[in-house]
Order: C-alpha cells, then structure tokens, then sequence
C-alpha cells in the first residue's frame, strides 16, 4: 500500500453511450481524475446487482454506472430497467450501514465527452469526501 | 412578510433619496420587508470597478455579499448597476470554486468568507415574483390609479445582458414590466427600440458624454413619438441619464422634451398614495407635475 | 471449455508512438503484466496495429501455445475488429481477444500525471487478462440479407442514393413525407458557385427516380415501425391518404384508363385556398393540389385537413375517376435489408431572435423565403418585391450567422456551413437582375471553403457588395416608410454602424427537421450534441451508425451544401450496398443461452426482452419442466435478461458473470480470488 490513500473505483459503463462518451472526451483531451477503473459491457441491462454488491465486498471504495439517456438506449430500455434495478441496490447498501453515495448510475450520451469529464471528478470528490470504504478497513 | 437584506447602492441615496424612501414604504405593502444591509461599500460600480480590475470587483462585491450571508437573507436591490456587480459575481463565484478561493484569500484579511449560500434579485422582479409578491398584489395595493396616462418603460442593460447568466426568459422584447405598471392603472406604451441603451452604462457616460447624450436624444425621439407622459425605470443610473441628461441635451443640441422620469418605485408610491414631496420629485431635474396632474 | 486447459495469456502494448508512450511508462507495464496469473507472454510494440504489430501477435500465439490475447492500446470501438482478424490468423478463435483502453481512456486524459496513467494502465491489464484467461471459442452467426433497401427521404441526397442503389441492382424503396421528391434543392432558385439553376440539375434525376424500374417510390408515406436487425428490418410504412389515385392504382380498382394525369381540372374548381408551403407560404394553393408544376409523381394530393367535401373536384374529374374522398390511410410493410437516413433540415424558427425583427417586420425575409422570390417559377415570376408594399428594392441587408455561430442560448452553436455562400449567391443575384441596387452583406467571417468558393466570393467583392464585419445588433423598421435600419459594429473600423435597407434576408440558421427525432429513434440511431445524428465515427465511418445496416446522408448528419450532401449520399448508398452484395452478415455472437439445469422456469426474463427474443418451452430432456429458450437471430445480446435472471441461469456470451466477476476480482484483490 502507498502511503497515500488514493480511492478504488469500479465504472460498469455501457458501449454504445457512456464507453464512447468516454472515449470523446480522451479524443478532446480533456483532463480527468485517474482514479476509475471501467469495465464495459454492452447495455447496463446486463449489470447484475451482484456485480455492484461484489465489489463493494471486494472493499471498492465507489461503484459508478453509467448508460444512455433515456430513450436513447441501443437496445431500446436496457438502461431503465438497470436504473431500476440501481434504486435497489442503493437501499441494499443503506441497510448495510454503507453511504449510499458510493454508489452513482448517470447517464452519459456518446457526444457528451465533457460531462463525462465531469460525472468522473464529481464521483472522485465524493469518495474522497467520504473517505475509504469501511469494508476495506475491515478487510485489511 | 418576505425579508430581504436591502443594498441600497450609491446613486439612489445621494441624487433621487424618494427611490430609496419608496423602496422601503412600497414593498411593506406588499408583504416585503427591506432590512438594512449594514456595512455595505460601493457595489461596486461594473463600468468603472470591473473595467479596470476585475478581482477588486469580484473581491468588493463579495464581501457586500458575505454581509448578507452573515444575516442569513437573500439581497434586494434597485439599481441595475448593483445588480449587475452583486448578482454576477455571486453567480460567478457559485459557479467557480478557483476563483472562490481566490477572493476568499482575500476577504479571509478582513476575517470574511464568501460561502455562496444566498441569491441576489431585483426588487422589480420581487414583485413580479408570484410566489414573492405579484402582479395581482401590487395591484391590490394602489389606492390612487394612475389612470389616464401613457407611461413608458426602459428595462436597463445591466438587468437583462447577458442572456446566459440571467433567468428573464426573453431579453429582446420582455414585457414583465409593462404587467407591473399596468397593474397601477396607466396604460403602458411600446416605443421604437424599447431595449436600446439608455446612454449612461459601461463608463460611456463617462467616457464620451456627446456619444451617450446621442444615444439618450434618440430614446427622446422614439418615447416622443409614441406620446408618452412618463417614462419609467428601475435603475437610479438611468434615471439619472434620461433626467439629467435631458437638461444636457438641451443645452447641448438645443432640443427640449421635458419628459418626466421615474423610478417604478416612486410610480408605485404615486399609486399607493404616497405624496409628491415624501417622493421627493422636486429634486428631479424634469418637472414632474404635468404628468401629476393628469394622474391625481 | 475454457476454464479446463491452463489459460495462456499473451500480453501485448502499444506505445501509439508518444500518444500512449507519452503519458505511460510502457517498459513498468510489461515488467508488470509478466507478473500477473495466467499471463504466458508481454510484449510492446511501437504501433500495435501496424502490420509487424499484428504480426508479433500471430507469432506469439504460436510460439507459446497461447489461449487468449490481450491488447492494451487504444479503444476496443477503434481496433477491436482489428485485433481481432490478428487473432484468428495466429489460429485462435477471434472472440478470445480482449482490449485494454490505455489512451482514450487512460494517457489522453491524464496527460500530466505519469505515475497514476502507469497505475492505471497496469490495472487495466490486469482487468483484461481476467477476462481473457476465461474467454470462450464463439461461432458468429450468418444471416441472409435481403435484397432491398430503404432510403429515407427523397431530397437530393436521398435521391442520389436511392439511384445509385437502384443502378447497382438492388431493389430500392424511396420514402418522403412530401406529396413529391425533391425537397429542399427543389426550391431553390440558383446553386453556388456555378449558379446553376437548381431546378433545372435536379429535375432530371426526380424523373429518374421515377421511372427506374428498380426504385419504388412512397411520397406521400412515414415510417410507422422499425423492426429486424441488418439484413432483416421489417418497416411498416403508414401511406399517408392522398385522395388521388395513380394510374396504376385506378387499373387495381378495375377503372379503365383512369387515374390522375395531372391535367389539374380538379384544383380549378376546388374553392378552398391554402398557403402553399413549397412557396414558403407566399403563394396559395388549393386543398387539391401539386406543390409546383415540376412535381415527381405528377399526382394530385389531397389536404384532408382543408377539404371541405364539396365533391367539386370529383366531378371535374370526371371519367378518370382518380379523386377518392373517403380514402383511408394504408400501412405497407417492407422487408430491407439496409436503410439510408437522408431527412435534411428545416430553418430553425428565427423569430425567436426577436432583435432581428422576424415576423414583426414583413420586410425581412429568410433566405428561403428569397430563394423563392427570386426564382422565375416563384410567386412573383422572379421579380424580386419586398412584401410590405411590393416595390421593387434598392437596398437590400443580408445578416449572416442568423441564430448559427451563437452561444446565447438562444441559438445554434455551430456554424451552418452553406449561408455564407448562398448569401453571396443571393448578393450577385440581386446586383445582376436589379442593376444599381445596393448589397451590405453583415458577416462575422465568410466561410468559403469549397472548390471555387473563394473565387466566387472575389467576384462577389468585385462586383460591388458591400461586406461589414460585424454581428448585427439589432433591426428596426421605420413605421413610415417600413424601410429596415441595421445597426451592428463594424468591427474592422472599430464603430458602429446603422445602414437604411428596403429589405433585410436573414441567412437564418439550420436545424434537424422535427419528425428526425421519431424516425432517429425508430432506426435506434444516437443523437450529436447538436441535435443533429451521430455518425459511428466523425472520420472514418462518416456515413455508418451505430446501429449496423443503418447509414446517414447528407444534412440530417450535419450541415452540408449540395455537393457535400450527394458525395455522402453516394458514399452511404456504396455502404449500404455491401452487405447486400455480399448477401449475407455476420452477427456478433453475444446472445443469451439459457443453462437449462439453472433455470427454474420463473419466464420473468421474457419481459424483460426488447426483441421477444425469449420464451419458456418444454426442457429438452422430456422432464416436462418448463425452461427458458433464446431465438438467436432475434436476440442482440443486450443482456438485460442476464442481469434479472434470479437464478443466474442466463449466460451472455462474451460478457459471462464469470467473466466479469474476474474482472471485479482482478481490479480489487489482484487477481486471484
């Protein structure tokens, strides 16, 4: 372990909107925190709450998903029935003790480089703020 | 009673007190209470602060602001130059956590922080503000219609530009205003290039006065043509451009319109009965009582 | 299956020259990637995707016996497709590759920061060695593609592509919500630079779409539904009633002989009296009309919204019997194998920029609007009038960037590309046809960038227009004489200035057309920024979307003139043309398949399914219990399914809870579980 803490955040992001959101905003070169580390699948339809709740038992400091907007979705609504799912994965993490701001699902169209940008610094500040996991202390 | 910290600017106190009587006696009417902003400086002035240096701006109009937060209300305001210093740069401060830190290191020598937790608005859009005031209660308000005359409005540069960082909706041809004075019973009138400049605002006054006398002249010209009795603001500056500058222009282009001007504010004390003197309008540089007399 | 051999993992990073190498510490990376479980080999390499890049790849494969291959380099959406072909001719299966995003998504963003770009970098390996240790063998499927396409709007880029569809052999369907094709360029009077006459370059090609035997032309129709994937879209047409039928419809209805010819006897008597909207509304129509005498089909169509029923029209119509009042609207389904968008522009409503007096002063006009009052078979025969009282002006103001190049919010943002050169067309017009009349033309920069537009814009100098720089601040009407003062700064001399117009055009900024969003969203297309809709890639794939056998051409991809428009109408329709060509695609393997031991029979996957893709059938070893079944063509791998299932009995391909689940692990407790 480095003598600083730096956060471990999980990104669970989508290919059609949010990963090529991502990818414009490395094509516009606009500067992020370095903290999050993505994992793309293909609509977060797919993300299985045990996904997020995994990696908060791994001691993931913050998870992040992100899709498409509304009515935007490549495979119509996969982004509203995972939003669905989201809502429940937040009162999970409540009943567990843990803050529930670790946990974010926004949604990042693939010509919104810049808010991309943003929701990641934003994501950052709030782990930061809430300092490290309480799973991780424990894991240590 | 909606409470208010009232900045009350320069100009106001010092050449038109009867806006600054009225601010306070009109708003009690209408469930507004104007506590005084102890302790305020200079908005500081937008043309002449922030063309020179913008951090001494953003730095004096904060700490105006920090006044405000230390009493916990939101600021009042009746002049559009105030306006234009006070609610941008509490905008912009909200907005841009460098540059708060910036002025915060210096407000931090007079032990002050800028916290970013109240808003800055217009007395006139208080009362246009439904939730706040609105048109209806103004209108409740007036016990002396000011009925009979054709009263036209000059809404002010600094109120409505930019665009982008105001929430007026439309800035090119708004009507709120002309709602608010006809709610006093006298018919609001449109005018040739209503939005244009009043001629005084970002130091042109200052700077070239036969230029800004030029652009007050043709304001003259379009507000003569419509037959207006009256014209009415809601900025002491540009009451002092179109009051002041009519002598001017009189003595500069020899051209005389003799049309009164006033404040929405001293209007409203019209309506609401207050007397000519308690408005102080014999201090006006325009003689007030042709257009008093059709209206009492 | 994988998880049974030893996962041999080849490791493999691209220096992108200084892109990635830049910003990360490549040599750390390798030095670290040989450390990670299951990785049999790392490698680096200049650029990765160059030949000797993909070599090293097929090379290592071989030569140590690896199991899967991880290529950590720029974005999968880039050269995933790439490394995939490398893979497969190093004698692996294709889909056991897997990509590590390190510089759109790693050294491009965090420029100034080696040592955390490093870290991450090595995570991200890390990441997708996991996944790579446990990728599967995948066989994409085949589809047959039908031999049709669809083309979306029948402007001048729709038409270019329908024929050169059509000409290359493949069964064309025109659609266009117009009574007839044409769209926007028909209604123009002059093209610039060469100041041909709009009409009369594209009449032509609206006859050919017409009468070639490969194009079936729907005016008059809008797309209900989209249904399908490539090769395979179903596409219900609403056909819109028309009230007129075609000769060939009257043949079908056993009426000898009949059906419209156009003669017009029907508009004649018809007594109510529209504004006609190819006119911009400067001209009247009939609630029986044709928009202009040009029209492609020459049928009549019927305003049902205006028609009062009379019957007048019918009887004028006599034994032709081609009018039918009581016509209802028709849904026609197509099967197509790829689809062409092609649905233009409309003029954003510029009255919202009220300082420019639109709609409160009649003599300022758009620019559309002055394209039809300078056209000979315009309204005024070509005379140019200003509308308050029909005199003839003797100077005229053009406002360039009218709501585009604005940040206002109130406004476009982006530059609309073909204004400042019809403004200069529209300047040479009127100094030609009206001699001595006087042209300002207020601009912020001219933007001529096409092949002679500079040229044209010195001829346009030369002859006498008067160009100020400057953003205009406002226009104001004398109420006496309705003549227009523009006032803006010139900023070249520092002043302002205010010139007296007898007329103003208002170079008014584009936007997409209001139905665009609807049929975007039909095809599943993604929207720009703007507004307009995204190409799958801005340099490379400029006619492609994300949605595979759907192609864009012209202006509904963002503004373009006429020539821009018809190359990327010819480019699309070559796209779309390949895989019907070919006659068959290759799915991406990344369908659902139901574990039937797993799966308990629950059918709450079945709503979850936006393609109707799943069902609940008797399980196949005859116990009579009901399981969970996946139509593979149907199924587009969304895998919303797979992240419901209760019992995790639904394995999406390539995206496997394992395999994901390894990937977790890897980021958070170093690979191993």
């Amino acid at each position: 372990m480095a003598d600083e803490w730096n956060p471990k955040i999980l990104a669970i992001i989508c290919n059609w909107c949010s990963y090529a959101g991502a990818d414009l905003a490395g094509g516009a070169r606009i500067q992020y925190p370095s903290d999050v580390r993505t994992i793309r699948v293909m609509c977060t339809g797919r993300i299985d709450m045990l996904f997020i709740m995994k990696a908060f038992a791994n001691g993931a400091d913050g998870v992040l998903v992100s899709g498409c907007h509304f009515g935007d979705c490549h495979y119509l609504a996969g982004n509203f029935k995972a939003a669905k799912r989201m809502f429940m994965v937040k009162n999970v993490l409540k009943n567990l003790g843990l803050e529930d701001k670790r946990f974010r699902m926004t949604f990042v169209s693939a010509s919104e480089g810049a808010k991309w940008a943003t929701v990641i610094s934003d994501v950052v500040k709030t782990v930061n703020e809430l300092g490290p996991s309480p799973i991780a202390e424990f894991k240590k | 009673m909606h409470e208010y910290a009232f900045f009350l600017g320069c100009i106001a106190p010092n050449r038109y007190p009867g806006c600054e009587a009225a601010a306070i006696k009109t708003s009690e009417k209408v469930g507004i209470k104007l506590l005084p902003l102890k302790g305020a400086s200079c908005c500081p002035a937008p043309g002449a602060f922030g063309s020179i240096d913008l951090n001494v701006w953003y730095a004096m109009a904060a700490r105006n602001v920090c006044l405000a937060e230390e009493m916990k209300k939101d600021i009042t305001l009746i002049c559009n130059g105030c306006y234009k210093s006070i609610y941008e740069v509490n905008h912009i401060l909200k907005h841009n956590d460098d540059l708060k830190d910036r002025v915060n290191e210096v407000l931090a020598e007079i032990d002050m922080e800028f916290k970013g937790s109240q808003d800055v608005w217009h007395l006139a859009e208080l009362y246009y503000d439904p939730k706040i005031c609105g048109v209806q209660k103004i209108r409740d308000s007036v016990t002396t219609p000011l009925t009979g005359a054709k009263v036209a409005v000059h809404y002010g540069c600094h109120l409505m530009k930019p665009q982008k960082e105001r929430h007026f909706g439309d800035t090119e041809n708004p009507m709120w205003l002309e709602e608010l004075v006809d709610a006093l019973g006298c018919e609001s009138v449109q005018y040739r290039n209503k939005m244009q400049c009043c001629g005084a605002g970002g130091g042109v006054r200052g700077y070239d006065i036969t230029h800004s006398l030029d652009i007050t002249n043709e304001k003259m010209i379009n507000l003569q043509e419509v037959g207006a009795d009256a014209l009415t603001e809601v900025c002491p500056f540009c009451q002092l451009q179109f009051d002041r500058g009519q002598i001017e222009i009189q003595e500069t282009f020899g051209v005389s319109y003799g049309l009164p001007i006033l404040h929405y504010n001293e209007l409203l004390g019209l309506a609401q009965g207050m007397s000519p003197q308690d408005l102080a309008l014999d201090l006006h540089g325009i003689d007030c009582t042709p257009f008093l007399k059709k209206v009492l | 299956m994988a998880e049974k051999e030893e996962a041999r993992v080849g490791v493999f990073i691209c220096h992108c020259g200084t892109n990635i190498a830049g910003s990360i510490d490549i040599m750390d990376a390798v030095e670290y990637a040989k450390t990670i479980p299951n990785v049999a080999y790392a490698d680096q390499y200049q650029y990765m995707c160059s030949t000797p890049g993909q070599g090293k790849i097929v090379e290592a494969i071989k030569e140590h016996n690896l199991t899967g291959i991880v290529v950590a380099a720029c974005s999968p959406r880039l050269h995933e497709p790439t490394f995939r072909v490398a893979t497969k001719e190093g004698g692996l299966n294709p889909f056991r590759f897997e990509m590590a995003n390190i510089r759109e998504q790693n050294s491009w963003v965090h420029m100034h920061d080696k040592e955390s770009a490093t870290a991450k970098a090595k995570d991200a390996i890390k990441i997708a060695v996991a996944k790579a240790a446990l990728l599967e063998d995948l066989i994409p499927k085949s589809v047959p593609v039908e031999h049709a396409a669809l083309v979306v709007g029948a402007g001048v880029g729709g038409i270019q592509a329908s024929l050169d569809l059509a000409s290359a052999g493949i069964k064309t369907y025109l659609i266009e919500k117009w009574p007839t094709v044409g769209g926007r360029m028909s209604q123009l009077d002059k093209t610039f630079p060469t100041l041909d006459c709009s009409q009369c370059i594209l009449t032509p090609k609206m006859v050919d779409v017409g009468r070639h035997p490969n194009i079936e032309l729907m005016t008059y129709c809008e797309i209900e539904k989209v249904e399908g994937y490539i090769g395979n879209f179903d596409i219900t047409i609403r056909k819109k009633a028309r009230g007129v039928l075609s000769p060939d419809e009257a043949t079908a209805r056993g009426i000898v002989g009949g059906g419209c010819n156009g003669c017009g006897d029907c508009a004649e008597v018809c007594p109510v009296i529209k504004p006609n909207p190819f006119e911009m509304g400067m001209a009247p129509r009939k609630a029986i009309y044709i928009y202009h005498a040009q029209v492609m089909p020459l049928l009549y169509t019927v305003d049902f919204d205006a028609c009062v029923k009379c019957g007048l029209c019918v009887d004028a119509c006599g034994d032709k019997k081609a009018i039918d009042l009581e016509m209802e609207d028709e849904f026609i389904t197509l099967k197509i194998g790829t689809a062409i968008i092609a649905t233009g522009y409309n003029l954003m409503p510029i009255e919202n920029k009220r300082e420019w007096g639109y709609k409160q002063f009649d003599n300022v006009i758009t620019g559309l609007e002055f394209e039809r009052l300078i056209c000979a078979s315009g309204p005024t025969g070509g005379h140019l009038i200003r509308p308050s009282d029909g005199e003839t002006p003797k100077s005229v103001g053009f406002i360039l960037c009218a709501g585009s190049r604005d940040n206002t919010g109130n406004g476009k943002p982006y530059c609309s590309r073909f204004c400042c050169m019809y403004s200069l067309k529209h300047a040479h017009q009127i100094m030609e046809k009206i001699p001595g009349t006087k042209v300002y033309l207020f601009y912020m920069d001219i933007r001529s960038f096409g092949k002679m537009y500079e040229e044209f814009y010195y001829r346009i100098q030369s002859e006498g227009a008067k160009f100020i720089r400057g953003r205009v601040a406002n226009v104001l009407e004398d109420p006496q004489t309705r003549n227009l003062y523009v006032r803006a700064e010139d900023t070249l001399l520092g002043r302002p200035v205010e010139v007296e117009c007898d007329l103003v055009v208002l170079a008014a900024a584009v936007q997409p057309v209001d139905e665009e969003d609807v049929i975007r969203k039909h095809f599943g297309v993604s929207k720009s920024q703007d507004g307009w809709m995204l190409e799958a890639h801005p340099k490379l794939n400029p006619c492609g979307t994300t949605t595979a056998g759907v192609f864009l051409a012209g202006v509904c991809q963002g503004p373009k003139d006429i020539p821009d428009t018809v190359a990327q109408a010819e480019g699309a329709a070559s796209a779309a043309s390949i895989p019907i060509h070919i006659g068959q695609v290759e799915l991406e393997p990344y369908f659902a398949q139901c574990m039937e031991e797993l799966c308990a029979g629950c059918g709450m996957c079945i709503d979850l399914c936006p393609y109707q893709a799943l069902a609940l059938v008797d399980r196949s070893d005859g116990s009579g219990r009901k399981v969970m079944s996946v139509t593979e063509a149907k199924c587009k791998g969304c895998g919303t399914c797979g992240g419901f299932c209760p019992g995790g009995a639904i394995k999406m391909q390539h995206f496997t809870s394992p395999q994901i689940h390894a990937q977790i692990d890897a980021f958070l407790c170093g690979g191993e579980q």
